[in-house]
């Protein structure tokens, strides 16, 4: 039943920060071995772990999902990095209503 | 209801000399002359009369005993409820009661000008300055009793005034130091933080900063009070009050454009302005701009009952003090009672014909006179 | 032809909107849950996700204003949204100015029961090695009366404290004395069994406000089986000691905590039943403490993440199903993680801490004078880890205790905002580091999250709590809950 797949992402559309994150997230159930060549796709090489239960293409197209969350995720913290910024100074220098 | 301002019938007081004048009442003859010289003479049927005070009203007709000379004004009898210690202002043939001291809902409007254009204003904003009514409370505040307990400034917009209102309240503070003062303002001023260091700055010993909040989301509150960007000044006028410890209370109109985001908002207020004062929920008048907006504002009570009592509960979980106003007492659910005031300025509230029946009336606020005038719930059930 | 302008009028005309820093995770099927930094949340559909970040959510979506009013999006001249998220984060992060509040005294490591997955209390009359002098007691209450907070609390522990009851009376009246000057306000709390509790002892706690925390795990049987003592009578000496205590020093002044062992599982009615018979109006489903008592034991290894959060939720059915029928009764570890979720305070309770409680929450003093950020470290400790040992009162000063490389580097890194996994999870303003917990189970502080049962554990309760507040009622129990009423 367990196999290995090789994914080749374009690195325009996802970024590298970003596959990583999600193949963290899968560290309990997936092997993902990640690299990536100047200018080429991101190659991520996926081997369930050994003992697993659920079915690797389920978990396969959960990762895939999780890919497409993870470069979601990173276009909001990109957008929202400043402000953020802003927000943890302003609540840190400010005098506070409740002590 | 109170004819709190008319034409007066007669007065002896010289053709030229109609500028206004501020009188306290008084209704005791025996007054020492150095106080006698500073007050109006309130003649009514019975009452002995002596000479010496500054003025004199009377009912109807010139009685016979008013001392000769004495300056005087004739009025109707709609003003027969005129008392001692009550302040009035007479000039241009008119007289306007100003402070009534058996009243415990005083009032000063400080101006008629406005920031914002409210759909339910009860009190439309009018484009002329108006400097004289801040001149005329000035005065005020020092002919009001001492023992006053507690009193209203509104507008309008009295932070319009700007250092006018500061000056205000400083006097106030000062004249009335056993006052408590009520205040009525958008709060739009306060997002500048100099203005709002000014007004902590009065320190008044016992102020109170009523601002209205109609939702929690920014384009409806604009949309019902007609200002674009109101809700984030007035927010940011809040957090500003209280940085500086000022006493705050939110106001709530609840009507067809407030009442589906009631729970919303109180929420929003549990988890942003947890530390305001007291949350006031408050029924709809059918007075001013009300009437032009009937079928955008009015909404049955009745309809909104149960959400009224989630905000309540909301609130009261969340620890915030919360009252609900201008209600009648059987259109509020039994959770939203412990909250329930009965509010309606003394001269302002009637009972329907249904009322006569019900056994909690003297618990209950009833209506405005202009809800009995311009429609009201067809769900009041009196209680048995 | 009114005076007035329509609602639209009041619309963004442009349709531009920034966000504002969030998060998401998926919790249902065509459901995503999106948090922000001051621990609000919202619903959105993936579509509905994907739109909003893409810049094309409509104005008039209902969502839109849902998102503008909790703070997910803010319109170009929305400033009041920027100063409010920050007074929230400010209020969340006050607590980490606070310092040092909770004292733990380690009075005594000799005990009267030997509890399975106790490893470190002792059986033995030799009082002068495992007991506390009064020099280093002495010397503690110098460390505690420095803490720049104005609140106190002194918490005697054990093993049994009571064991070692001259010591305490001797703190109590000590840092009273002492607090003639420093005016501060100070608490007492003994965690005890009540299994040696006198009449002395108890009049003692009135006279000086002493809170008594005692431990119950359920029915007789459960009870005695989880915490032997010769005679086999652990659970019928509380019930007389707590009603005593009852009695002498004040109903409330008696709380009672529950160790869920491994004969727990299964039987969480039956323990919330005793709670209830007993008059408690709330219990704490704690899950077994993984640090110095259990890890390296049998105990710990016999039930998961997984069969506690099965545990845990059959017990929360039930509690729900009893407040809405009006019996009020509150479960502590949801309140803990609710009073995140539903309000702009952080409760404080040291595991759920962010950065790490230790060390600026509570600080340890053991019987022999070493210091620890921890009850927890503390029990490492005793297993032989000293990672989490701050110094010794008589070997170090203050200073050098308050600035160890091992507290200063367990908070640092404990900031879960900067914890791979943590730094993106949308429950993370609602959840909690744990650096110890980490460190004890898998050797270092971040523990990797995917396989962290303290994460499965977290993912699990928040899951649960976000689902049944769906429910009106439900969510307003909840409410009360988190504000204490
Ligand atoms: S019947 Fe009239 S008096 Fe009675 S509660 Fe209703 S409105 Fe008030
Ligand atoms: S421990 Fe788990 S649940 Fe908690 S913030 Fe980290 S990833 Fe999220």
């Amino acid at each position: 039943m367990a196999g290995s797949l090789v994914l080749e992402l374009d690195s325009h559309i996802y970024r590298l920060e970003a596959v990583q994150k999600a193949a963290y997230r899968f560290i309990d159930r997936l092997t993902v071995l990640i690299s990536e060549r100047d200018g080429g796709p991101i190659v991520c090489e996926i081997e369930p772990i050994a003992g697993g239960t659920t079915l690797f293409d389920i978990l396969l197209a959960d990762f895939k999902r999780e890919l497409l969350d993870q470069q979601l995720r990173s276009k909001i913290k990109a957008e929202t990095e400043p402000v953020r910024n802003l927000i943890l100074a302003y609540a840190f220098s400010r005098s506070g209503l409740q002590q | 209801m109170l004819t709190l301002s008319g034409a007066v019938l007669a007065t002896n007081a010289s053709k030229g000399d109609t500028k206004r004048q501020l009188f306290s009442l008084s209704t005791n003859p025996n007054l020492p002359s150095p106080i006698k010289s500073q007050k109006a003479f309130l003649v009514s049927s019975g009452n002995e009369v002596s000479d010496g005070f500054r003025h004199y009203i009377v009912f109807n007709v010139k009685p016979e005993r008013l001392p000769n000379e004495a300056p005087y004004t004739i009025v109707g009898d709609e003003f027969r409820y005129f008392g001692d210690k009550d302040v009035v202002a007479i000039g241009n043939g008119r007289i306007r009661c100003l402070y009534r001291a058996s009243s415990s809902h005083n009032s000063i409007l400080l101006t008629e000008q406005c920031n914002n254009y409210c759909l339910m204003c009860s009190q439309p904003p009018k484009r002329v300055s108006d400097p004289w009514l801040l001149e005329e409370a000035l005065e005020l505040i020092r002919l009001i009793p001492r023992e006053t307990q507690s009193l209203g400034i509104t507008g309008g917009e009295p932070t319009l005034l700007g250092d006018g209102l500061i000056e205000l309240l400083r006097l106030t503070r000062n004249w009335l130091p056993h006052t408590s003062v009520h205040l009525l303002s958008n709060g739009r001023a306060f997002a500048d933080a100099q203005f709002a260091k000014k007004y902590a700055a009065v320190s008044h010993h016992d102020l109170m900063l009523g601002i209205p909040v109609y939702s929690c989301d920014p384009t409806r509150h604009d949309y019902v009070v007609q200002a674009r960007g109101a809700f984030d000044e007035t927010i940011r006028g809040i957090l500003n009050l209280k940085q500086l410890n000022q006493r705050v209370e939110i106001r709530v109109v609840i009507h067809k454009q407030t009442y589906q985001g009631l729970l919303d908002l109180a929420e929003f207020i549990a988890r942003n302005l947890l530390f305001v004062d007291h949350v006031a929920l408050m029924g709809l008048e059918t007075t001013g701009f009300t009437r032009a907006n009937m079928d955008a504002l009015w909404i049955d009570p009745a309809e909104y009952k149960g959400e009224l009592g989630k905000t309540v509960r909301k609130l009261r979980n969340y620890g915030i003090r919360a009252s609900v106003y201008n209600h009648p007492l059987c259109l509020v659910n039994s959770d939203a009672e412990q909250c329930y005031v009965k509010s309606i300025s003394d001269w302002k509230n009637e009972y329907a014909p249904e009322c006569t029946m019900c056994s909690r009336r003297n618990e209950c606020g009833g209506f405005f006179l202009s809800g009995i005038q311009y429609g009201y719930s067809k769900h009041i059930t009196p209680f048995p | 032809m009114s005076k007035f302008q329509r609602l639209d009028f009041y619309r963004s005309q442009t349709g531009r909107y920034h966000l504002l820093p969030f998060r998401f995770e998926r919790v249902g099927d065509g459901e995503v849950v999106v948090t922000n930094s001051a621990g609000e949340f919202a619903y959105l559909t993936p579509g509905k996700l994907k739109a909003l970040v893409s810049h094309t959510l409509p104005v008039t979506d209902p969502d839109y204003t849902l998102l503008r009013s909790r703070h997910f999006i803010r319109e170009e001249d929305d400033a009041a949204s920027l100063e409010l998220l920050a007074l929230k984060v400010r209020t969340r992060l006050s607590r980490l100015r606070d310092f040092t509040n909770l004292h733990l005294f380690v009075v005594t490591l000799r005990c009267d029961h030997s509890c399975h997955y106790c490893q470190v209390s002792r059986k033995t009359e030799d009082k002068a090695a495992f007991d506390m002098t009064p020099e280093t007691a002495s010397k503690a209450l110098d460390f505690v009366f420095r803490s720049p907070n104005n609140a106190v609390k002194i918490e005697f522990q054990g093993g049994e404290p009571l064991l070692n009851f001259p010591l305490i009376r001797h703190i109590v009246l000590d840092a009273e004395s002492r607090n003639l000057d420093f005016k501060k306000n100070l608490q007492f709390v003994i965690s005890t069994t009540l299994s040696l509790a006198t009449d002395t002892i108890l009049e003692f706690c009135r006279d000086h406000n002493i809170h008594l925390s005692s431990s119950l795990d359920g029915p007789e049987d459960l009870h005695n089986k989880n915490r032997p003592r010769p005679g086999r009578d652990s659970h019928a000496r509380f019930v007389e000691g707590l009603s005593r205590a009852r009695d002498m020093v004040g109903y409330d002044s008696v709380s009672a905590l529950m160790t869920t062992s491994p004969a727990s599982i299964g039987r969480v009615r039956d323990i919330i039943d005793e709670y209830l018979r007993l008059g408690f109006g709330s219990i704490f489903l704690r899950h077994l403490s993984p640090y110095g008592f259990a890890l390296k034991t049998k105990s710990f290894h016999e039930y998961n993440a997984e069969t506690w959060l099965d545990f845990y939720r059959e017990g929360m059915d039930y509690i729900i199903a009893l407040n809405e029928s009006g019996t009020r009764f509150v479960e502590h570890y949801s309140a803990l993680v609710l009073t995140k979720m539903l309000t702009s305070n952080d409760p404080g309770f040291i595991d759920l801490m962010n950065p790490s409680g230790a060390g600026i929450a509570a600080i340890v003093f053991n019987y022999d004078g070493d210091v620890y950020a921890s009850d927890e470290s503390r029990m490492l400790h005793e297993m032989g880890d000293s990672s989490f040992r701050l110094g010794n009162i008589h070997k170090n000063t203050y200073e050098e205790v308050f600035t160890s490389d091992a507290l200063l580097s367990t908070l640092e890194d404990s900031f879960t905002l900067s914890i791979p996994m943590c730094a993106d999870c949308a429950f993370e303003p609602w959840c909690g580091a744990d650096p110890v917990y980490h460190h004890a189970r898998y050797g270092d502080i971040l523990g990797r999250k995917p396989e962290s049962e303290f994460c499965k554990r977290m993912m699990g309760t928040i899951k649960y709590l976000l689902n049944a507040m769906k429910d009106a009622q439900t969510r307003e129990i909840f409410d009360r809950w988190v504000n204490k009423c």
